[in-house]
């Protein structure tokens, strides 16, 4: 066969708009899934912005908090007041010239900024705590304050373990942040009040001389706080993981304008993601998709008005995808105290095993012990800082399932503070009871949050069993 | 809605059950049983093998046997029981919710003792908790069948079972609702304490030994022809053996009118219950047994308004005596006092 050169240029010319076509599917149905960018809708802006997207707030709020986290694990078991300055110049001061502590460079795996003011400038943790009186802690604190006394004591600690008492600061602190700062803020202002008809409306500037309407600004917040990055949407759990992790594998995926750095403000993944993404690797769950995909829909309503006040339909429907944010973040921040409920069972079972001359394997078994319950007091106290109260007797059967501190081996328990700022203890049931205490847990956030993933659990044994016997409906006879 | 869930609840769940080897009358045991019957009828005959296997196919397929009215009676119940219970089934206690609080009851008993055999191997765990299951299962089951022939309130209901004439493997399905509910929740009990109990004691090595899923001494007491125990084949394991396990022959002797068989033979699978509490009776060679009940109004016994509606009129009868004697009893205490 031969063609004629007539007929090959027409070939060729069919074959290039193929794949040009091809392609353009491709980079459109990549672009469905991205946070942005999204067109200035704002009547009578003048600027020269083309992107009415901004959470540059929240992302400092992120590299604060993980910086934080790292100086809390810095005290060398002595008073260090330089330490705590410090971390207080990271939870309530607005420094310029602050550090990242974390995220930082690792290895391959690169990133753009170095210092806060790099992202946002004047930010704190503070202001934006939770400033409801905390019951699962002694003395009424307030969020604030609770953070700032774990501060002073963390400054003093021993890489920021008070292992006589069982707590571990740094995981108190952060888990303790992840709910009273990022899922409050989110789902108890930025998707309640500021989605009210009066407050912050669509026809408006968030704040005068921005490039957003109050509406666009306040969706873009409580995003900005969730923490996934804005190209990540559509990236399955296991993805996510890796750039969270700052994995080699993960870079590529992170680095979407690739320019081989990651940029923290648009590339990076934070804690609330983070834990979303970590359950939904288990394919049990689809709560990062959940959340992403309101968010993105949210926010593509807003834009559709262009710069009109929204209608009582369209916020309606706003409200319908912020139900769907808090709900399935709600249930990220139940499977993470599900999680570790399970891990301190674990961990004492662990404890009760090893042998009066297995000195090394105790005091590691114990070391996790402390860790872990100060991820899960800090998850369980993070779950009571959402837009309503947990229903029921939820919140109290949590906190005195879970009390003040951990039952140390020895059986003494923190029950107080008194008004120095010291622990008071006594001894409690034991940790046999302690261990039971946990397993009452694990069936609380099944029973109320119907969680799904159940990383670490304890009861699982018992659904396989179940599982296994079969149905016990029956009409045979004997 | 009501075509919807007969297609997608009601038949599904009925050919599952005919398939599913964790129960009884499935494929798979039937045609073992057939084949057990079979060869015993051939080779147990006094006259020919060939005379012994027609007889055989008569006393397990024959039109007497598989068409007669009693077994007619037998297919409604299934099928109407079945139906029954899908809908009545998500009201049962949940087996989930027992076994969880009973772990947690454990607990709270005995704090110390959780997971105290935590160290011992897999398989060893595996055959303690495989064995305890059958075996608890199969006690609850002579329990809860002696309580149904010796309490006049329960035996109202479980008579239905005793009103079948001629045996056949679905007349294990010939039961009053009450009583198919009674035995769910002895299912349920059973299994939820096993469960329990074992994974506080051993923690989370526990596991059954199945056989395509099935507990292993249950697949094999299945596959050893337990369908034969509502048949016309007369099957004895010798004396010494009928003291453990309980034979076809000796069921269908729990099934016999005659007086002397009342109350006896009321295990399921183990017949060391019966031999301990004083209800064995062993098979006998050359005894021909009539099946049902004695003195019951042959009119209407196969007839499903009456198998559905009399136990509910004799069992109020025997709540009414109930009460009269424990009236009668407190008078007698005023009396004296």
């Amino acid at each position: 066969m031969c063609l004629s050169k007539v007929s090959l240029v027409k070939l060729l010319s069919v074959g290039l708009i193929a794949i040009a076509s091809l392609m353009l599917t491709i980079s459109a149905q990549a672009s469905e899934k991205v946070y942005g960018k999204f067109p200035v809708t704002l009547k009578g802006y003048s600027g020269s912005k083309t992107n009415s997207v901004s959470y540059t707030g929240q992302i400092a709020r992120h590299v604060l908090h993980d910086s934080l986290k790292k100086l809390a694990a810095k005290g060398n078991g002595k008073p260090n007041p330089k330490l705590k300055s410090l971390m207080m110049s990271y939870y309530s001061s607005k420094d310029a010239g602050r550090a990242i502590i974390a995220p930082k460079t690792k290895g391959s795996f690169v990133v753009k900024q170095t210092l806060v003011d790099q992202i946002s400038k004047k930010k704190n943790l503070s202001g934006k705590t939770y400033k409801g009186t905390i019951s699962g802690m002694p003395n009424n604190m307030t969020g604030p304050e609770l953070v700032t006394f774990w501060i002073d004591k963390a400054s003093s600690a021993n890489k920021g373990v008070d292992s006589r008492n069982g707590y571990n600061y740094p995981q108190l602190i952060s888990k303790f942040i992840m709910g009273a700062v990022f899922y409050n803020q989110a789902v108890d202002n930025y998707l309640d009040e500021k989605l009210s008809a009066t407050k912050k409306p669509n026809n408006k500037p968030y704040k005068k001389g921005a490039a957003y309407t109050g509406k666009e600004h306040s969706w873009d917040e409580a995003f900005g706080y969730y923490g996934v990055p804005a190209h990540g949407l559509s990236f399955s759990g296991k993805q996510l993981y890796l750039i969270a992790k700052q994995k080699p594998e993960g870079f590529s995926i992170a680095d979407f304008n690739g320019d081989g750095k990651i940029d923290l403000y648009k590339e990076m993944m934070f804690a609330p993601a983070y834990y979303a993404a970590s359950y939904d690797k288990s394919n049990k769950t689809t709560y990062g998709k959940n959340i992403s995909n309101a968010f993105l829909d949210g926010r593509r309503l807003i834009s559709s008005a262009q710069g009109e006040i929204l209608s009582d339909a369209q916020r309606s429907q706003l409200r319908k995808y912020a139900a769907i944010i808090e709900k399935n973040w709600q249930k990220t921040l139940a499977e993470s105290v599900f999680k570790y409920a399970g891990s301190v069972y674990k961990d004492l079972k662990k404890i009760n095993a090893s042998m009066a001359d297995e000195k090394d394997k105790t005091k590691k078994a114990e070391k996790a012990y402390i860790k872990h319950w100060g991820e899960l007091k800090g998850f369980s106290l993070s779950l009571q800082t959402g837009r309503a109260k947990l229903g029921g007797d939820t919140a109290v059967r949590l906190n005195r399932l879970i009390g003040f501190g951990p039952v140390m081996p020895n059986s003494s328990q923190v029950v107080d503070i008194d008004s120095n700022g010291n622990y008071v203890k006594d001894q409690s049931s034991g940790i046999e009871e302690y261990m039971l205490h946990m397993l009452k847990v694990q069936k609380l956030m099944i029973d109320k949050f119907n969680v799904k993933a159940r990383k670490n659990d304890q009861l699982a044994s018992l659904d396989q069993m179940i599982k296994k016997l079969g149905d016990s409906s029956s009409a045979e006879n004997d | 809605m009501i075509v919807d869930w007969f297609y997608h609840e009601y038949l599904q769940h009925l050919i599952e059950s005919l398939v599913d080897p964790k129960k009884r009358v499935s494929f798979g045991y039937l045609i073992f049983a057939a084949m057990i019957g079979l060869a015993w009828s051939a080779f147990m005959s006094r006259h020919s093998w060939r005379y012994g296997l027609s007889q055989g196919i008569r006393k397990l397929f024959g039109k007497r046997v598989l068409f007669s009215q009693s077994a007619r009676a037998d297919y409604k119940l299934l099928l109407l029981n079945h139906g029954f219970l899908l809908l009545v089934a998500p009201f049962f206690l949940s087996k989930v919710a027992l076994t969880t609080s009973l772990f947690f009851l454990l607990h709270e008993v005995l704090p110390s003792g959780s997971a105290y055999f935590s160290s011992m191997p897999f398989w060893t765990v595996s055959v303690i908790y495989t064995l305890f299951l059958f075996v608890l299962d199969d006690f609850s089951r002579y329990v809860v069948h002696a309580a149904l022939h010796r309490i006049p309130f329960l035996w109202a209901f479980h008579k239905i079972h005793h009103t079948a004439e001629t045996l056949s493997p679905l007349t294990v399905y010939r039961t009053h609702p009450i009583e198919a509910v009674v035995f769910s929740f002895r299912s349920i009990i059973v299994q939820a304490s096993c469960i329990a109990l074992f994974v506080f004691i051993f923690g989370e090595k526990v596991d059954l030994v199945t056989i395509y899923g099935v507990n292993v001494l249950l697949f094999v007491f299945n596959l050893s022809g337990s369908n034969l125990r509502h048949s016309h084949i007369p099957i004895s394991y010798g004396r010494i053996l009928e003291r453990i396990f309980i034979s076809p022959a000796q069921h269908q002797i729990h099934h016999s009118i005659m007086r002397c068989h009342h109350g006896k033979n009321f295990g399921a699978a183990l017949s060391v219950w019966d031999y301990l509490f004083g209800s064995l009776h062993l098979s006998e060679k050359n005894t021909h047994l009539t099946f049902g009940i004695k003195n019951r109004s042959k009119r209407g016994s196969h007839n499903l308004f009456t198998l559905y509606v009399q136990p509910f009129v004799e069992a109020s009868r025997e709540v009414k005596i109930l009460f009269r004697k424990l009236e009668e009893i407190k008078k007698d205490i005023i009396n004296v006092t």
